[in-house]
């Protein structure tokens, strides 16, 4: 009755290796058909019951009857498995998770900012921003290049900014003053520390932060998906809140508290 | 055949099925997950509730633990008022048994709210009480005493499981109809940025747990149903525990990782269950 979530058996149709990151094609025509970008996929991985829990993933790439799932290097027993599952292995899926990226009427510019590997999420929404003739803007920082999404990946009319960071500091922050005033809407992928510092960044360059200029996707773990398990709970919208019902993508003003 | 899970209450409570959803599975009543629905299920407890509004345990909640996790929500709920007002016309509508979870900050709570569900009338066929892991006879017997003489709905009493025995006769003499076997012990493990977290194993890693307090209630003969809960993920496993003594089972982790196993279980069980009743 969660509406529109369905569980699945995925087909692996094919594997990317890039270095040592996996990216795992799935054929999952019903899922991928209700799928929007910012939405989560919970994948049952692993041998028997071990690992016992889903792992969460954004899909990176939504085609009509199938999905892409990143899988950056990590000491995840869950990864670790899919990393070595055979193409053709069948996998278990439940999602789509809660309410994704949304594309307002009447925006026509759209900037994209992501931060790590969570940038990668950003994926389909600059695609489908792109693809309604949106002039789209990505900015990315990385903490190692292996995280930066290669210019080839996005569609060609996308502008794109990538910055690597040394030290723990942001550097985004010298494209804000230009990208800022310039964006109708922003979406946003990172770490909640991220999503303050981009509060400030919009306070400073557009004076105030609008409801509906910004939506961020909130680093939420997920167990059921469903609202039952009070796993995914977090302080967003002026109180505890299931992310996976509410979320995963709230507007900015929803996650860090205006002044 | 339905099963009578309160056959001393005159209210009684049959369920047509030996597969409950357990507590919080299906959250309020109001969270399915893809391909589960009411019919699914004999019964379903809802999630915990306090007399007031808790916010229950700030993030991180969650932690994977080998076969299972520990889910530490802190009694997150909105207080009873806003869940009677919110759910009471669902429940009516739902097609299934609704027990309510009934959680107490403070001694009296759960009296107060058995009192209030009698003149509130939300549609629920019974009360699940959870007995808390650290009570000793006396309290337990007090507690559960007085919501006995706030109600006549059908008490379902949830035992610690490590406990179960111990505590077991007491409950029945204050008043529960069934007994619930049982809340896993707490355990404590780090949340993956390295945060302690404290409460009730669960996923497989708690069936033997519920089979051993399963079994030593079963061998005190108590006269009441028992309930076996925790750790259920294979029809097999809730075979065994109706076989060891149970009358039902609630299952709850397996509702929220794979729904389509926790029907499989829910079908294969009542099945089993439809084929061994004398008009099966
Ligand atoms: S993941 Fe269970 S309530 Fe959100």
């Amino acid at each position: 009755m969660t509406g529109g979530m369905v569980q699945t058996r995925a087909t692996l149709v094919e594997r990317r290796v890039i270095g040592a990151v996996h990216e795992l094609r799935l054929h999952d025509p019903r899922l991928a058909a209700r799928l929007g970008a910012g939405q989560a996929v919970l994948v049952r991985t692993g041998w028997g019951m071990i690992p016992y829990l889903r792992r969460s993933f954004y899909p990176i790439a939504i085609a009509a009857d199938s999905w892409v799932l990143r899988l950056p290097p990590d000491g995840d027993l869950g990864h670790a498995w899919l990393r070595l599952a055979p193409e053709g292995s069948e996998l278990d899926c439940l999602g789509p998770v809660g309410i994704g990226f949304r594309l307002p009427d009447g925006v026509r510019r759209v900037l994209a900012l992501g931060e790590g590997e969570a940038a990668w999420t950003l994926l389909p929404v600059v695609v489908e921003a792109d693809a309604f003739q949106l002039a789209v803007a990505l900015a990315a920082e990385v903490i190692t290049p292996r995280q930066a999404i290669p210019p080839a990946r996005l569609p060609a009319a996308v502008e794109y900014r990538l910055t690597t960071v040394e030290g723990g500091r942001g550097r985004l922050d010298a494209f804000w003053a230009e990208l800022l005033p310039w964006a109708d809407v922003v979406v946003a992928a990172g770490s909640l520390a991220f999503y303050r510092r981009l509060a400030e960044a919009i306070r400073e360059h557009r004076f105030v932060i609008t409801r509906g200029f910004a939506q961020v996707l909130y680093p939420a773990t997920f167990l059921c998906g469903t609202g039952a398990c009070l796993a995914c709970v977090a302080d967003v919208a002026g109180g505890r809140r299931r992310v996976c019902l509410r979320g995963p993508v709230f507007d900015l003003t929803d996650v860090v508290s205006d002044r | 055949m339905p099963i009578e899970l309160a056959p001393r209450n005159k209210r009684g409570l049959p369920l047509r099925s030996p597969v409950m959803a357990g507590s919080g599975a299906v959250g309020y009543g109001d969270c399915w997950p893809p391909g589960l629905d009411p019919r699914a299920f004999g019964a379903i407890v809802t999630a915990g509730v306090t007399m007031r509004p808790r916010s229950g345990r700030e993030p991180p909640r969650l932690a994977e633990l080998p076969l299972g996790f520990l889910l530490a929500t802190g009694d997150h709920n909105p207080g009873y008022r806003r869940v009677v007002a919110q759910y009471a016309e669902l429940w009516r509508r739902l097609g299934v048994p609704v027990i309510l979870s009934l959680l107490g900050a403070e001694p009296g709570d759960r009296a107060w709210m058995a009192t209030r569900l009698e003149e509130d009338d939300p549609g629920i066929a019974g009360i699940e009480l959870p007995v808390p892991e650290d009570v000793n006879l006396g309290e337990a017997s007090a507690f559960i005493a007085a919501v006995r003489r706030a109600t006549t709905l059908p008490l379902l009493v949830r035992l610690p499981a490590t406990r179960a025995a111990h505590l077991a006769e007491t409950c029945v003499v204050a008043g529960a109809d069934a007994l619930v076997i049982g809340t896993p012990p707490p355990v404590v493990y780090p949340a993956p940025d390295g945060t302690p977290l404290e409460g009730p194993l669960a996923g497989p890693t708690a069936l033997p747990f519920t089979l051993r307090g399963l079994r030593a209630v079963a061998a005190l003969h108590l006269d009441v149903p028992l309930i076996a809960s925790g750790g259920i993920q294979k029809a097999e496993d809730a075979l065994l525990c109706l076989r060891w003594g149970a009358v039902a089972v609630q299952i709850r982790s397996l509702v929220w990782t794979d729904p389509a196993a926790a029907m499989h279980v829910a079908e294969s069980v009542h099945a089993a269950f439809a084929a061994d009743s004398p008009e099966g």
